[in-house]
């Protein structure tokens, strides 16, 4: 078990490491644009466009991916993602960057944005009927590599990956979320538990990884 | 709700915080005990981190044109833009009031020449009334007039006419009047031509000599050179005396100017 764990662990870091060039370096890279976010921040305040540029460009494709895996529709999706760079701009000031990290305030603008547009569209969507949540999630087509989960998350063991995927990516509170899964509220949070202790682990020995291969080098 | 450091982590609160699914009042409950709890706040930190991480290695590049047209609506509205826009707004105002403007100038223009047009014709017409009045009344004066003449000439150049001249006598040597009488007809008409003007005061009167009495055959009118007078039937003679302005009863003799016996 331990060694499968490390073994994913290790195909992470190997294709992370292939991807350098490209955005999917996110390691890295998140390391150095974490330190700019309160400079961009402070920028933004003061409506600069550039920082929102950067920002947008930093935080737009995770945004972009939750919208997507909670609407399933790329059009809407775009629109949304634009509304909630707008609603960044415009409510800037209220952001309080003692309360929490610049992407979990994006990406609560985000959801909440998102979940209007779900109960506009169905009215019966966050009530407890999930057979309609379901059903309109079959309804729409769109491009199934959208809906995959990729990186730390995808290694995880299928309920645990689910739960996460419910309560991160589907826009589900943890209420929904464990009769979606069909399990007790109790059993529900103990996966999310599990599931987010598992990652904090794979992070921390992809951390020690990464230390060790840059002194090898 | 109960809020201590084992419920919230036990309870997965804190990630329920993180993903905004908490109400106000539990938020701010949150909010103190990481703000009193380093180590929570520690937790919190990685949860964080974690969770951002794990959006990061989910990223989906958005098409291209979400941005331009994100940079494109925060873009503060170009005044100038505005300007340009009102100002054609204005222009175009402007130019359908000038055509407006234009349009009623000329109708009033139309209307004022118009109505002198009307005035000169009213005018013009109300003249042509007067010339045809007055041409009438000359129609009728001249038709009268004919009608007389007309009636003098048959009368004198009836062949039952017959013509006596009367001279002037002492008193009077130029004057001369002809008289044309007509005894089938019974009519005198009588040519004034030469009859000299009298003074205002003064009337010339005709009288017929009938066995010895003078019988009026009317007064001479002074604007007239050709009239009637009065027939008396078996006149021997006709007299002609100058009397007061309005004529007179019996003649006066002594201012006989002329007389002629008849055959």
């Amino acid at each position: 078990m331990h060694l499968s764990y490390f073994l994913s662990a290790f195909i992470y870091i190997y294709t992370v490491m292939l991807d350098m060039d490209e955005h999917h370096f996110t390691f890295g890279k998140s390391l150095t644009l974490m330190q700019n976010d309160s400079k961009l921040i402070e920028l933004l305040r003061i409506k600069d466009e550039r920082a929102l540029s950067a920002l947008y460009d930093k935080y737009s494709g995770a945004i972009y991916s939750v919208i997507l895996k909670m609407i399933r529709d790329e059009g809407k999706a775009q629109d949304l993602l634009q509304q909630t760079f707008m609603t960044v701009w415009e409510k800037a000031e209220s952001y309080d960057i003692n309360k929490g990290r610049f992407y979990t305030w994006v990406y609560r603008i985000a959801k909440n944005k998102t979940l209007n547009v779900l109960r506009k569209n169905n009215p019966l969507i966050q009530t407890d009927d999930f057979s309609v949540y379901n059903k309109k999630e079959e309804a729409i087509s769109i491009d199934p590599e959208y809906l995959e989960l990729n990186g730390a998350v995808s290694t995880l063991e299928a309920h645990h990956k689910e739960a996460i995927e419910l309560v991160y990516f589907k826009g589900l509170t943890h209420r929904e979320a464990h009769k979606a899964m069909n399990v007790p509220l109790g059993t529900f949070k103990s996966y999310i538990r599990q599931a987010l202790k598992k990652l904090r682990e794979t992070y921390v020995e992809t951390l020690s990884f990464m230390l060790l291969i840059l002194n090898a080098l | 709700m109960m809020m201590d450091k084992k419920t919230l982590l036990e309870d997965g609160l804190l990630e329920q915080y993180m993903l905004g699914e908490l109400n106000a009042k539990e938020c701010e409950q949150i909010e103190q005990l990481l703000l009193s709890d380093t180590e929570l706040k520690a937790h919190f930190n990685l949860l964080e981190e974690d969770f951002e991480r794990i959006g990061l290695e989910n990223t989906i590049a958005p098409p291209e044109f979400v941005k331009s047209q994100l940079l494109d609506a925060i873009k503060p509205p170009k005044s100038k833009d505005t300007l340009i826009v009102a100002l054609q707004k204005d222009t175009n105002t402007k130019f359908y009031l000038g055509i407006a403007a234009s349009v009623t100038a000329l109708l009033l223009v139309g209307s004022f020449w118009m109505y002198s047009q009307l005035n000169d014709v009213q005018q013009q017409l109300q003249t042509v009334e007067v010339n045809n009045t007055e041409l009438n009344t000359t129609i009728e004066t001249l038709n009268t007039e004919l009608e007389r003449n007309n009636t003098f000439f048959k009368g004198i150049v009836n062949a039952d006419t017959e013509q006596y001249i009367l001279s002037g006598n002492d008193l009077m040597p130029n004057a001369k009047v002809i008289s044309y009488i007509n005894h089938k007809a019974k009519s005198v008409v009588i040519n004034t031509e030469r009859l000299p003007e009298l003074d205002a005061d003064h009337d010339y009167q005709m009288w017929a000599d009938v066995e010895g009495e003078m019988i009026n055959m009317g007064i001479i009118s002074k604007d007239k050179t050709l009239m009637t007078m009065a027939y008396i039937d078996h006149t021997e003679s006709l007299n002609i005396t100058i009397e007061a302005a309005g004529g007179n009863d019996h003649p006066t003799v002594e201012r006989l100017v002329t007389n002629v016996y008849l055959r």
